[in-house]
């Protein structure tokens, strides 16, 4: 009987644990209070921080209980990570969730977007200069997207073993957009820059939203269809949204789909983050990494944002251009708060509304060109 | 293999240059698109009357049309809404009163429908249809 309960004991995650498990437990442990105590992302800190504390519970192997044994749920359950479909089913949410109005008024500001993923083709130069392969540095380019379910797709496609310090790096950025972001924007402008005011919007037609995502859909990913997945994805759902006649469908994409992938996908990122596979050098670099690319994609949109400046009459407040990353609406916000911290009587939120879209939209091309790059090299 | 010379063996600056060039066209072109998108709808709405400039045969055109500026007053709004109570007849549902508003993109018209009622400017009938106060309106007007 003695024997039965030391085998027992010998079994428990208690005898089981090192160090390294306590290490990403209080990681998750971080996630879980960011998330609940200061609302940094609760939305996707609460699922993955408990997905990190659930998945860093030692075990015995062969039970069929971890993420990466063939036979276990949370195995199939990462199915859905690994080959792409949660992060299209968020696009879906995402879409139904969308209102392009702000940037097909103001149709200029989506070159924010465009400029802000400059920060994923520095960081690539970076991860090659630090030695990562292509496929690998590719996917640690697309963290300067901003844009989790899409550095979640393209790290599936390229490098699924980082899927885990990816998404994590990814996900914690955009977290913590409100300390990395304003520093920025603020070094980069000066007080009479960001005290410029927006001009009013034209108001946009019913017709152009409904007629929009059709329009997108055929230039983007005729552009880059390897993009497909996520940008047919995003503008099907805006498409169900703006037609006004399948709402029963929108309101579904943009509520029970949109939550349910948003959970698994969060969880099993989380789980994912096992301590023996997640606490190496490679991780360190790519947080490293991707605090470079997150930090060049902001200063890239402001910068560009500046230059347009140069050659508009109507002048756009460079504040706009941190938006243009694809953290929505986290980064949005930050804007809108910045400006308003200087004079609160600027209402740049709907303006920072259209760069973020547009975000969203040029994040996913990237993607989809970098996967289209990276087909045939070597790990 | 690191720095300089990883980067150039990995073609990475040609792919950095190329990479960013495409996603700078493919939202140029987006943005260029949907500049136009609203031109584009607006010659749509008035193809009629282009060709009638081009002598072609048209058909009798709608006189129920969407003002720039929507007044803000809901009898003032019951002007600009005369059109589609004429064209829906003495006796209408509230469900066709809203698909003609939707359909010549009146702003909210839902909510202006609901006002419609609460001002008394359409009158149930009783049997699920209305009819328009002239009374009203026509005092207004």
């Amino acid at each position: 009987m003695i024997d039965m309960l030391f085998q027992f004991l010998s079994n428990t995650g208690y005898f089981l644990a090192d160090y390294r498990h306590v290490i990403m437990i209080v990681v998750g442990c971080i996630f879980v209070y960011l998330a609940v105590a200061k609302e940094y992302e609760p939305l996707l800190l609460v699922p993955i921080g408990f997905g990190i504390i659930v998945g860093n519970i030692p075990f015995f192997q062969g039970f069929g209980l971890g993420i990466y044994e063939d036979n276990s749920v949370f195995h199939y359950l990462y199915f859905g990570v690994t080959t792409g479909i949660y992060p299209s089913i968020v696009f879906l949410g995402l879409g139904a969730m969308t209102d392009f109005s702000s940037l097909l008024a103001r149709p200029k500001l989506m070159l924010l977007g465009a400029a802000a993923q400059m920060g994923i083709f520095f960081t690539l130069l970076g991860a090659f200069a630090l030695g990562f392969m292509p496929k690998e540095a590719a996917s640690i380019a697309i963290i300067g997207g901003a844009d989790g379910p899409t550095s979640i797709f393209l790290t599936a496609k390229l490098a699924p073993k980082l899927i885990g310090p990816i998404a994590i790096a990814a996900y914690s950025y955009m977290a913590l957009i409100p300390v990395i972001q304003p520093p920025i924007m603020r070094l980069l402008t000066t007080r009479k820059e960001r005290l410029i005011k927006m001009s009013e919007p034209r108001e946009v037609h019913k017709k152009e939203l409904v007629i929009f995502p059709v329009v997108a859909t055929l230039l983007c990913c005729m552009l880059a269809p390897t993009a497909l997945p996520l940008l047919g994805m995003l503008f099907l759902g805006n498409f169900l949204k703006e037609s006004g006649v399948v709402d029963r469908l929108a309101n579904t994409a943009r509520s029970a789909i949109i939550d349910t992938a948003t959970i698994l996908l969060g969880f099993t990122v989380g789980m994912s983050t096992q301590a023996d596979v997640f606490l190496n050098p490679k991780s360190l670099g790519i947080f490293a990494l991707g605090a470079v690319a997150f930090s060049i994609a902001t200063a890239s949109g402001v910068i560009f944002a500046k230059i347009m400046n140069l050659f508009l009459k109507d002048k756009i407040n460079p504040l706009l251009g941190a938006a243009g990353v694809s953290a929505v609406p986290g980064s949005a916000r930050e804007v809108h708060l910045v400006g308003q911290s200087e004079d609160p009587s600027n209402y740049l939120l709907m303006h920072a509304m259209a760069c973020n879209s547009s975000g969203v939209i040029g994040s996913a091309i990237a993607a989809g060109v970098l996967w289209s790059f990276m087909v045939g090299l070597p790990g | 293999m690191y720095g300089i010379e990883a980067i150039n063996a990995h073609n990475g600056w040609s792919i950095a240059v190329i990479g960013a060039g495409i996603v700078f066209t493919g939202l140029v072109v987006l943005s260029i698109a949907i500049s136009q998108l609203h031109k584009l709808l607006l010659f749509w709405d008035k193809r009629d009357e282009f060709f009638k400039l081009n002598g072609r045969k048209v058909e009798e055109q709608s006189d129920i049309t969407s003002p720039e500026q929507f007044p803000v007053d809901i009898h003032d709004v019951a002007e600009v809404y005369k059109p589609v109570f004429a064209k829906l007849g003495d006796s209408f549902q509230l469900a066709d009163l809203y698909a003609i508003a939707r359909k010549y993109n009146f702003p909210h018209p839902h909510l202006t429908i609901k006002e419609f009622r609460q001002a008394g400017i359409m009158l149930p009938l009783g049997d699920g249809c209305f009819k328009l106060n002239t009374e009203l309106t026509q005092n207004q007007g």
